[in-house]
């Protein structure tokens, strides 16, 4: 038994020292842990912000431009006005102009009148969250500009508004109150960098073995590959879990106020857990990897489907039924309802005892599996 | 005007300086050797005479053409041709021989029917006609080899640059190797440049250089070298080594121990006055069997390392000793193998291999690349379940209890499975800490190791950036760290300069006769071989003889007779002459070796048949055969029974 302990602290020791004396490693994960999550923080964001607008105003009149006007920034940004219809099929597909608001002749004077009008809106929508987004602002503006007109055509009063049967939508948002996105973009990119590390790191620490042929040295010592493997893996939770601290308290707690409603040492004990399963999968790829080159493209192959099925991108609700059963295997899925659930909702693990149940099988089962397949390649 | 002119050539990789200040010229139908250690510059050299690799400093000019620019060096690509180093690293593995040779011809824009003919005929030479359509992946290593040298040749270039062509390649295809050389020469008048790491090859060049560090050491023909630095190499036996090591050391840098006699080599002219030297320093220690020879290059190389202060101070380091006695008798066996088989697929790479190995015994597995010897100590070591027959190491079964034999031996593999990253005190620490060492026994053994390596002062350095010696040593100490009974090494020497391999062997000759430990180790290294009790050759899985080296070189001389050496002006018009009349008639840069049952009685045969040719014989002389002729000559009758 001491032997044992013995053993597992000499090689744990050793990769922690291989880990400190790699610049290139170091700076990748001060790079994901810090600057990455920044730029997915503050970058992206799911806003309409400065959408390209270009106007055919075929009336040139006080009401046309009246409704031009409510197209403002931050939501839009007025480009001009366009001379004819083509230039404005040629600006969409070009790429320079989102939006195209074609206004008809005698726009003012149909409105005067009582008739009907109808103005045209083109959307560029290849981004299709932005397009949406574009067409129900739109949408809005051009309603509530219609219903502008007719009630000061009708001459109601705002009192006589007030004292109108109206329905008013309160919506109350709960978590995320000022719905801002730097904060489940930066969690959210967060736990992809973490996944990323946990496949990367111990499969790259892995196969380096085997290409130097430092493994042969270990396979013929009284190590079990148990004792080889699992040290890699706890100094790289090691090394995961200090930049995950780097990036709470740098980045998201300072930068992006995201708040902390749960326990810091529940949602790290949960990361620690996550990033045990997930590198069982690494050293799985390490297992019928030769070289590094191998295992960096099958971390993308692994990766990818992990993300699509995690509900980062998409939530489960939304996804096909045959891929929402699938979501379970994705150790993702269950981090992300985790992770979320600790640090925005404030849930303990009387809430989320069946996640943490579902994420240990998962995890289990995939270690195992890692490192049964690893054992096999020394016969 | 010399084919090949080069001048203070001058490589760098970025601050690290690979060759400095080399001059040589290659002249129209020589072999020229460039011969040294992993990391002497040599395929830096050899790159940039081929028009493949910038450099610095310096000149090289090929059939009068400067290789100074891009456009250059495209003028004369036509004229040479270049294989690289490794195995068959300038062929398509997926390709077939056929198509290899195609593609290759192509490439250079052969004729179809030039194509045709030369493919028949270096296939030929090469016997590898039989196997036109096997893939290259699935050739051996020698066969690879020849492959590549039959696409270098394709294009008939009148220069061709071989870069370290033998290495890895079993003794039989290197002879082969080298016949096909010896008959281009003859042929075609073609000039070669061939680097080799096996000093033992140099007799092959017409001239070499000997390279070390980035620098020429000495050049010149293998006898204006040796004859540089005078002197005899002596050997002996005697019941008390150790008194007479501890007499000599001071005296001579060059000694050595194999546990049974001791070599040193004496600088004096005249074999007399060496002899009265050696016995004036022995004074009254009962000697026999003492004999004296000519240095072979080797000794040579080392003398000249030693002379610029490179070498270590002392010949045989002073090995601290561990004070364990051995337990049980001293013929205990603790390696034994019988009936080993290993099966990869349809593949049988090992086949019925049986051996045993005593303890304090050295016992060495000779073979090419692929011959199995790997497999063979991956199935002893527990790495690899045998699919058939039965080990034992250390008295533990290899079958049921892998996890005892782990404990008890030491392993030590070409790559020298250490942690470069780590420093040489971190990696003892770990394998200490791994091999459950406790705080007062580890700090016992990393003395031990710091001592017996020679690491003190180097402590604290990364070990990528130890020499190649040291780093060998340092992995040899942390395969030695829990002072393993048993000891396995697979090619611990390849790529070590041969001070450093002298140095090795010497520990590893102490470990064995001091400290009781049955050492199995694998080699390249026909001169290695020597220091082994007993050897055995490997060949396509199957294990052939197993013998001491004496008995095997005896058998030889029995079987066909004495190997004879012909020194003579014009070599390659006697060859065809002496081929048809001797046995295993080779070509020696201006020297020929072949075997006749006695020098008296073979001298005036060879004298008749070169009267008519007016081919001079400046001498002949009995050699004492390597394990090499050895080794090719049970090869050669292997294959005849496979035929």
């Amino acid at each position: 038994m001491r032997l044992w302990w013995l053993r597992m602290r000499v090689m744990t020791a050793k990769e922690l020292l291989q880990l400190s004396r790699d610049p290139v490693l170091l700076i990748i994960l001060a790079w994901f842990f810090t600057a990455d999550i920044y730029i997915a923080g503050s970058g992206i964001s799911m806003d309409l912000r400065h959408a390209s607008l270009a106007v055919l105003d075929r009336d040139r009149s006080e009401a046309s431009r009246e409704l031009i006007q409510r197209f403002r920034p931050p939501y839009f940004e007025y480009q001009g006005e366009l001379s004819s219809g083509r230039q404005g099929i040629r600006r969409l597909d070009r790429g320079t102009s989102m939006l195209v608001l074609e206004i008809p002749p005698h726009f003012e004077r149909d409105l005067e009148a009582g008739r009907s009008t109808a103005v045209q809106l083109q959307v560029d929508t290849t981004n299709t969250v932005l397009g949406t987004l574009a067409t129900g602002y739109a949408a809005r503006i051009v309603a509530r500009y219609g219903e502008d007109r007719v009630l000061d055509r009708l001459g109601v009063t705002d009192q006589q508004l007030a004292a109108m049967p109206r329905i008013e939508a309160r919506q109350r948002v709960w978590y995320n109150p000022n719905q801002v996105d730097p904060w489940f973009m930066s969690i959210s990119e967060l736990m992809t960098v973490i996944t990323m590390l946990s496949l990367m790191l111990p499969a790259a620490a892995a196969v380096r073995e085997k290409e130097r042929g430092t493994i042969e040295q270990l396979a013929v010592s009284p190590l079990t590959p148990f004792q080889i493997l699992f040290p890699k893996v706890i100094a790289m939770t090691l090394a995961i879990l200090a930049g995950t601290a780097v990036a709470l308290f740098l980045i998201l707690f300072p930068v992006f106020h995201v708040p902390l409603k749960g326990s810091l040492s529940l949602f790290f004990a949960v990361t620690a857990l996550y990033v045990l399963a997930v590198s069982g999968l690494g050293l799985f790829i390490a297992s019928i990897s030769r070289n590094l080159g191998q295992v960096s493209m099958l971390v993308i192959v692994v990766l990818m489907p992990m993300l699509l099925l995690s509900g980062a991108w998409t939530p489960p609700e939304a996804m096909p039924a045959l891929l929402r059963h699938l979501m379970v295997i994705s150790p993702l899925y269950w981090f992300i309802e985790l992770g979320y659930g600790i640090l925005l909702k404030g849930a303990g693990l009387a809430v989320l005892w069946d996640s943490v149940i579902g994420l240990s099988l998962l995890g289990a089962a995939i270690f195992g599996f890692g490192v049964m397949r690893f054992r096999r390649q020394f016969g | 005007m010399p084919l090949l002119q080069i001048t203070g050539f001058h490589k760098r990789y970025r601050r690290q300086v690979a060759v400095e200040r080399v001059d040589l010229s290659v002249g129209r139908g020589e072999i020229f050797g460039l011969i040294g250690p992993d990391g002497a510059g040599k395929s830096s050299l050899m790159k940039a005479a081929a028009g493949v690799l910038s450099y610095e400093g310096g000149l090289i000019e090929a059939f009068g053409v400067p290789l100074d620019s891009e456009t250059n060096a495209e003028r004369v690509k036509d004229r040479i041709g270049f294989m690289p180093q490794g195995l068959g690293l300038n062929l398509y593995p997926d390709l077939s021989v056929e198509e290899n040779i195609d593609f290759l011809a192509r490439l250079r824009e052969v004729a179809p029917a030039d194509l045709a003919r030369r493919k028949r005929r270096l296939l030929a030479m090469t016997r590898l006609e039989r196997f036109r359509g096997r893939a290259m992946k699935h050739l051996s290593g020698g066969m690879k080899q020849k492959l590549g040298l039959v696409c270098t040749l394709i294009h008939q270039p009148e220069l061709v640059i071989l870069d370290e062509p033998t290495t890895g390649v079993d003794p039989l295809s290197r002879r082969d190797f080298w016949a096909i050389l010896t008959d281009l020469l003859r042929d075609r008048g073609i000039t070669a440049l061939v680097s080799t790491a096996y000093l033992d090859e140099a007799s092959r060049f017409h001239r070499l250089a000997l390279l070390h560090q980035g620098q020429v050491l000495d050049q010149g023909t293998p006898e204006e070298i040796v004859s540089r630095v005078p002197g005899r190499l002596l050997s002996f036996r005697t019941s008390q080594p150790g008194e007479a090591l501890r007499r000599l050391q001071g005296r001579y840098r060059q000694l050595d121990y194999d546990g049974h006699r001791i070599r040193v080599f004496v600088t004096a002219t005249g074999e007399a006055a060496a002899l009265d030297e050696l016995r004036r320093h022995l004074g009254d220690l009962p000697v026999r069997q003492l004999e004296a020879g000519e240095p072979g290059l080797e000794d040579v190389f080392v003398a000249l390392l030693r002379g610029r202060g490179d070498a270590d101070r002392e010949g045989v380091p002073r090995l601290p000793v561990n004070g364990r006695s051995h337990r049980g008798g001293e013929d205990e066996v603790l390696i034994e193998a019988s009936g080993l088989c290993r099966d990869f697929g349809d593949f049988r790479a090992v086949d019925r291999v049986g051996f045993r190995v005593r303890r304090g015994e050295i016992f060495g597995l000779l073979g090419a690349n692929g011959a199995g010897k790997t497999t063979v100590i991956k199935m002893l070591t527990g790495i690899l379940r045998p699919t058939a027959g039965s080990g034992r190491v250390a008295g533990a079964d290899m079958r049921r209890a892998a996890g005892a034999i782990r404990q008890r031996i030491g392993y030590m593999s070409q790559s020298f499975s250490l942690y470069r990253d780590l420093t040489a005190l971190e990696n003892i620490r770990l394998y200490g800490g791994i091999y459950g060492l406790g705080p007062g026994l580890l700090q016992e053994r990393i003395d031990w190791v710091l001592e017996m390596a020679g690491i003190r002062g180097h402590e604290s350095d990364r070990t990528a950036a130890l020499p190649m010696g040291l780093r060998q040593r340092l992995a040899l100490g942390c395969a030695l760290v829990h002072r393993p009974q048993v000891l396995f090494l697979d090619e611990p020497t390849s790529g070590v300069d041969p001070l450093g391999r002298r140095r090795f062997w010497s520990i590893l000759t102490h470990l064995a006769r001091e400290q009781g430990v049955a050492i199995l180790i694998t080699t390249h290294y026909m001169s290695e071989a020597e220091h082994c009790d007993h050897l055995a050759l490997m060949h396509a899985g199957r294990l052939v003889a197993d013998k001491t080296p004496d008995a095997l070189r005896r058998e030889l001389q029995q079987e066909v007779g004495e190997l004879l050496e012909l020194q003579l002006d014009h070599p390659l018009e006697a060859l065809e002459r002496l081929e048809g009349q001797f046995k295993g008639v080779t070509l020696h840069g201006n020297r020929i070796h072949l075997f006749a049952p006695s020098l008296s009685a073979a001298e005036p045969v060879i004298r008749r048949l070169l009267a008519d040719t007016g081919v001079e014989l400046r001498s002949l002389r009995t050699r004492v055969p390597g394990m090499e002729d050895v080794f090719v000559y049970r090869m050669g009758l292997l294959e005849r029974e496979a035929a």
